[in-house]
């Protein structure tokens, strides 16, 4: 039970922070609303906006071709965890597995899906 | 496992590598072979170089490598030689008659073909695994490229609709499938079939039935795969919306390798509840069947009408599973054998004749028009029929005969009842073919690949017909 006791008091802790700073902000300081400034803040973004607005298709095939370095990443760092282990064989390994994926990534290319048009 | 085991494994998946290395040269040459037949002599090289490697090491003994995950015995050698045969004559299918207008489709054939031989490495790993997540990892690898070759025809919107369907239902099923497969860890602690068979053999499935559960939801993500009712629903439209030669591919090739599937898990892993699975697989079949023969009444579409063809024949196949017997699962393996030929052969005729083959009332008066292939579509319907000197006939009476020797006499009657009704819309075709008279103008010539195609699933049917005993030796369970 002992360990939980420091979570409580840091939640606590927090909670009672932001809990202040709101409190004081909003009963201390000077209020001057507009319509820009009540806007939520996010990065310049529209915050808000209907799931109907339309994206481009291009997107569509950028986002595929990041998968294909995520996939590769994502079976690359555990390789280079356990690297001395394998030894040769896995570098052939890895260097078989990249070249298969390598083979859909030129074919992407060859295609036109680089080509921003 | 350490790493010289893996090099050796290797020789596991012989067959599968030269697919493989087949499909990425295709994939690397795509832009130099938008035309023409050389995908499909590559394709055709490459099936016969793997059904070879299958063969070679057929009647050695178990091997199990890729730690315990893949396992080369007579089972998966088998369906290794029929999945090759499937991607052949799907292939020798796929060649397109020159004169044939192709302003419709701007299908690119190194792709198609690519396609068309990953599909059949994920059947082969599905057939050869020994393993719920391999067999899933395969099974999906096969499903994913069904998806893009049924909706290959972009411009085409019955191809889009058909693909979006068959994917949204297809995930569904892949997902029964994960579900059943981590319950089944959860009871057993391993993926591996022996473990699992081990492990439940220590459950009565009468009294835990978290078993029961695990069995339905795998038993229903593979019986979508073979398109048995009530997991059906998709091969219609699929098969209909696809371009008839991937139909075809579908229709044999992943209902195979669904079959070996079903055969291995059933009998290896889920071995020990074997009257729960019995009952399961009873019903399946016997819906299948029922719904198949008698929907199957109402089909004018081709396509369509051996789709539920296809479903009905799902059942009939299941039908040696029951037992849980080797000489069971024999049976079905003999099924599946003579089903690939047989549907591949049909549809190779609805292929051959083009538009006109797409609709029943195309094939009015076509035996004066067109004999051989008349004479093909009589031949190939016949054996769908399950009429003697075919290899339909075989086929059927060794699954019903299982069900006999398991006791089931209301299922094997209720199948050689469903047999008849089937025979109504298989007839009808040859009555249209031979004594009707021919409306529309005679078809043009097809394509060399698509004779040689025909030529080789008439001659297994025939041949499995007269002297089936060559063939089934071979059929052995895992």
């Amino acid at each position: 039970m002992n360990e939980y006791v420091g979570l409580a008091v840091s939640i606590v802790l927090a909670a009672g922070i932001t809990g202040l700073m709101v409190v004081l902000g909003s009963t201390l300081g000077k209020k001057n609303p507009s319509a820009v400034k009540l806007s939520p803040f996010e990065c310049g973004q529209e915050p808000f906006s209907l799931p109907m607005g339309r994206l481009v298709v291009k997107f569509y095939l950028t986002a595929i071709l990041f998968i294909l370095f995520d996939v590769e990443l994502v079976f690359l760092y555990p390789w280079a965890v356990v690297y001395r282990t394998l030894g040769f064989l896995g570098l052939v390994e890895m260097g078989v597995f990249l070249s298969v994926l390598m083979v859909g990534f030129v074919y992407a290319w060859a295609n036109g899906a680089l080509d921003w048009k | 496992m350490n790493s010289t085991a893996g090099v050796a494994d290797l020789a596991l998946i012989i067959p599968e590598l030269i697919l493989l290395v087949t499909a990425l040269a295709l994939i690397l040459l795509a832009p130099r072979i938008r035309r023409g037949p050389a995908a499909a002599v590559g394709t055709v090289l490459a099936a016969l170089a793997a059904a070879l490697a299958s063969a070679w090491v057929l009647p050695s003994d178990t091997v199990t490598g890729f730690g315990g995950m893949i396992t080369q015995d007579g089972y998966s050698g088998f369906f290794k030689i029929l999945i090759a045969a499937a991607l052949a004559l799907a292939a020798l299918l796929s060649v397109r008659g020159s004169d044939e207008d192709e302003d419709e489709d701007e299908a690119p054939r190194g792709e198609y073909h690519a396609l068309l031989l990953l599909a059949s490495i994920g059947m082969m790993l599905a057939v050869s695994t020994v393993d719920l997540l391999t067999l899933y990892l395969g099974l999906e690898l096969m499903t994913i490229c069904s998806y893009i070759l049924v909706g290959f025809h972009v411009q085409r919107p019955t191809s889009n609709e058909a693909a979006i369907k068959y994917f949204l239902v297809a995930s569904f099923a892949s997902a029964l499938l994960l579900y059943g497969i981590s319950l089944t860890y959860g009871l057993a602690g391993s993926t591996g079939f022996a473990t699992v068979a081990s492990a439940l053999s220590a459950h009565d499935p009468g009294r835990s039935p978290l078993v029961v559960v695990a069995i339905l939801l795998v038993l229903g993500g593979l019986a979508f795969k073979i398109g048995a009712v009530p997991f059906h629903s998709w091969a219609p439209d699929a098969y209909q919306g696809a371009s008839a030669p991937v139909a075809a591919f579908l229709a044999a090739g992943s209902k195979a390798a669904g079959l070996a599937a079903l055969g291995r898990v059933t009998f290896v892993a889920y071995g020990s509840a074997a009257e729960v699975l019995s009952l399961l697989l009873a019903g399946l079949a016997a819906l299948s069947i029922v719904v198949g023969s008698i929907t199957l009444l109402a089909q004018t579409d081709m396509k369509r009408l051996l789709a539920y063809s296809s479903i009905a024949h799902a059942g009939y196949a299941i039908l040696g599973l029951i037992a849980g017997t080797p000489a069971g699962i024999s049976a079905t393996m003999t099924y599946a054998f003579f089903y690939v030929f047989m549907t591949l052969g049909a549809f190779g005729v609805v292929i051959a004749l083009g538009k006109r083959g797409a609709t029943l009332d195309g094939y009015k008066g076509l035996a004066a028009q067109q004999p051989v292939a008349a004479a093909l579509m009589l031949l190939f319907f016949l054996s769908l029929t399950g009429l003697p000197p075919t290899a339909g006939f075989v086929a059927k009476f060794v699954v019903i005969l299982s069900a006999v020797r398991a006791g089931h006499m209301v299922l094997a009657v209720l199948a050689v009842a469903c047999s008849v009704i089937s025979a109504f819309v298989y007839m009808r075709v040859a009555v249209y073919m031979f004594m009707r008279e021919p409306e529309e103008p005679a078809p043009s010539r097809w394509p060399v690949a698509v004779s040689a195609a025909l030529a080789v699933a008439a001659l297994v049917t025939l041949i499995g017909g007269i002297s089936p005993a060559s063939l089934m030796s071979w059929a052995v369970a895992p």
